[in-house]
């Protein structure tokens, strides 16, 4: 452009103008786009999870965290509740989920194998359980009721019998039924 | 312009974009790694570098309060898809020998002429697996844990492979006007039951799920009693109980008479 003589210099101011249009157009695009995400992201908790935290899936069973007799919900101290689950081909354990209205709930789960999802329908509760990693979300239950929580990622052949309950009871209900055992599930 | 004259403090065109991509480089760190962390509600970070490397993805042990610990004994067996892949010739000769002790009950070529469960063909990984916990008390079983304990790691190891290679009866349901049970063919998805043969083989077979097909009726009955009362416990993070639970005592015949049926010919072997 240098070199171009004056006869160009109209056009030349065109196209500097269209260029800072356009640049300015895809600022804004730009700045919308990352906005909306922040926007979705602090509003929404479409956060990704806080914490990377590992587990072996191979030793879960033999002992920690989610050795078979610590599964389940546990009333924390601080007046939330800790739910512990693991997916597995092709259960969830425990079956079912007992949770009370009400209350932060603090649920932490992995699988044993492959990658599971884990959603409770009606909520936006969603994620995916991959072995080696435990997901975390936080949720909170207004109404008591049940939901289905279906493994929503296939997981081999047997993938659609995977299905748990999350049963959500009466806040003092639940806390009632702490006093005596230590970890909740509602399997029969 | 020479090439010279672009990478210069001179040029205010370079200064200004590497400015402004530095500023945004710091802007999103701050950003990503100080304020999304701590604008998250039910997180606490002890320190601004605790928030740092949980959003940087460190991965961290959450010291999680002390675990409800079984007071009965879970299976310590890690089971791998991978596990007793390929056995040498000499381990399943060892383990020829090592089974003239288990013939009087699993049979002398690992078809059992008693209710004791049949061997021949079994998954190696189920053997192995029930062998350990049998030894450990994971599994119980007054006839059979006296044999397994004075096994040791490496006998185990080739019993599982010599019961593996042994021929074992082949899945036999002859048409008698039945269809296979729903709960075999289809599972009950609604129940949280997956079909039997996902796992025990007929379709795929997850590791350390034991074949059943010509296993005894009242074996398997038995078995599946045991894991819906809780009464067998070894199977890992309740993967088998979970599905005996839910099934009705109508289903558990029909499975056991299903699975049991065997071809004519070994019935004949077996019976004299
Ligand atoms: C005195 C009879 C007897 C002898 C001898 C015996 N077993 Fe057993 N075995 C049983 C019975 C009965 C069971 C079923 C236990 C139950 O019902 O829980 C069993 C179960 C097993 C199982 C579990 C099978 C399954 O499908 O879950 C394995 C594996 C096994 N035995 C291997 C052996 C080996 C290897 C030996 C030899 C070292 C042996 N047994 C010797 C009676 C015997
Ligand atoms: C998720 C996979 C899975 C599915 C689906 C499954 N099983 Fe099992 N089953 C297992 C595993 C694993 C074991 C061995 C448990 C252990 O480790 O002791 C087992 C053990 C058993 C046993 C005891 C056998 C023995 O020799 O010890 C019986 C009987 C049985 N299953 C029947 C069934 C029936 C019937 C169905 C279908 C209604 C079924 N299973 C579906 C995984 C499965
Ligand atoms: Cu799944």
């Amino acid at each position: 452009m240098t070199s171009s003589p004056h006869i160009h210099d109209d056009g030349a101011a065109v196209a500097a103008r269209a260029e800072r249009r356009w640049a300015t157009l895809s600022i804004v695009i730009i700045v919308v786009i990352a906005g909306v995400a922040a926007f979705a992201g602090i509003h929404q908790a479409t956060m990704p999870q806080v914490r990377v935290e590992t587990a072996d899936p191979t030793t879960l069973h033999i002992g920690g965290e989610f050795v078979e007799t610590n599964l389940g919900s546990a009333a924390e101290p601080d007046g939330t509740v800790t739910v512990r689950a693991i997916g597995q081909r092709y259960s969830f354990t425990p079956q079912c989920i007992l949770v009370p209205t009400d209350t932060p709930i603090t649920l932490r789960a992995t699988s044993s194998d492959v990658v599971h999802g884990l959603l409770i329908q009606g909520t936006n509760v969603n994620t995916m359980l991959v072995p080696g990693y435990v997901s975390v979300l936080t949720a909170r239950f207004e109404k008591p009721g049940e939901h289905l929580m279906p493994c929503q990622e296939f997981c081999s052949i047997g993938h659609e019998g995977m299905w748990a309950r999350v049963k959500v009871i009466d806040k003092a209900a639940f806390m009632n039924m702490t006093s005596n055992r230590r970890r909740l599930d509602c399997v029969e | 312009m020479s090439a010279e004259s672009v990478f210069s403090l001179r040029n205010r065109w370079f200064i200004t974009a590497v400015g402004i991509t530095a500023g945004l480089f710091l802007l999103t760190a701050v950003v990503g790694l100080i304020v999304l962390p701590y604008a998250q509600r039910d997180v606490t970070f002890t320190s601004i570098w605790d928030a740092i490397c949980s959003a940087a993805g460190v991965p961290q042990v959450r010291s999680s309060a002390a675990p409800v610990q079984p007071d009965f004994k879970v299976s310590t067996v890690v089971v791998t898809a991978s596990m007793l892949g390929q056995p040498s010739q000499e381990s399943i000769g060892r383990g020829a020998t090592l089974a003239q002790q288990c013939a009087i009950c699993h049979g002398p070529v690992g078809v059992s002429r008693a209710d004791s469960p049949n061997l021949a063909g079994q998954y190696a990984s189920a053997i192995y697996k029930q062998l350990k916990d049998f030894t450990s008390g994971a599994r119980v079983n007054a006839i059979m844990t006296p044999f397994a304990v004075s096994l040791s790691e490496q006998d185990m190891v080739d019993l599982s492979a010599y019961y593996a290679y042994l021929p074992r009866l082949p899945a036999y349901h002859p048409e008698q006007g039945k269809p296979a049970p729903r709960i075999v063919v289809n599972g009950a998805p609604m129940r949280n039951i997956a079909a039997c043969g996902s796992c025990h083989g007929a379709l795929d077979n997850k590791a350390g799920s034991p074949w059943l097909e010509g296993q005894s009726a009242a074996y398997i009955r038995t078995q599946l009693q045991a894991f819906a009362s809780g009464a067998r416990r070894n199977d890992i993070s309740q993967q088998m109980r979970n599905i005996a639970r839910q099934m009705t005592p109508e289903e558990i015949d029909e499975v056991a008479q299903y699975y049991a049926s065997q071809p004519p010919q070994s019935r004949r072997a077996s019976s004299e």
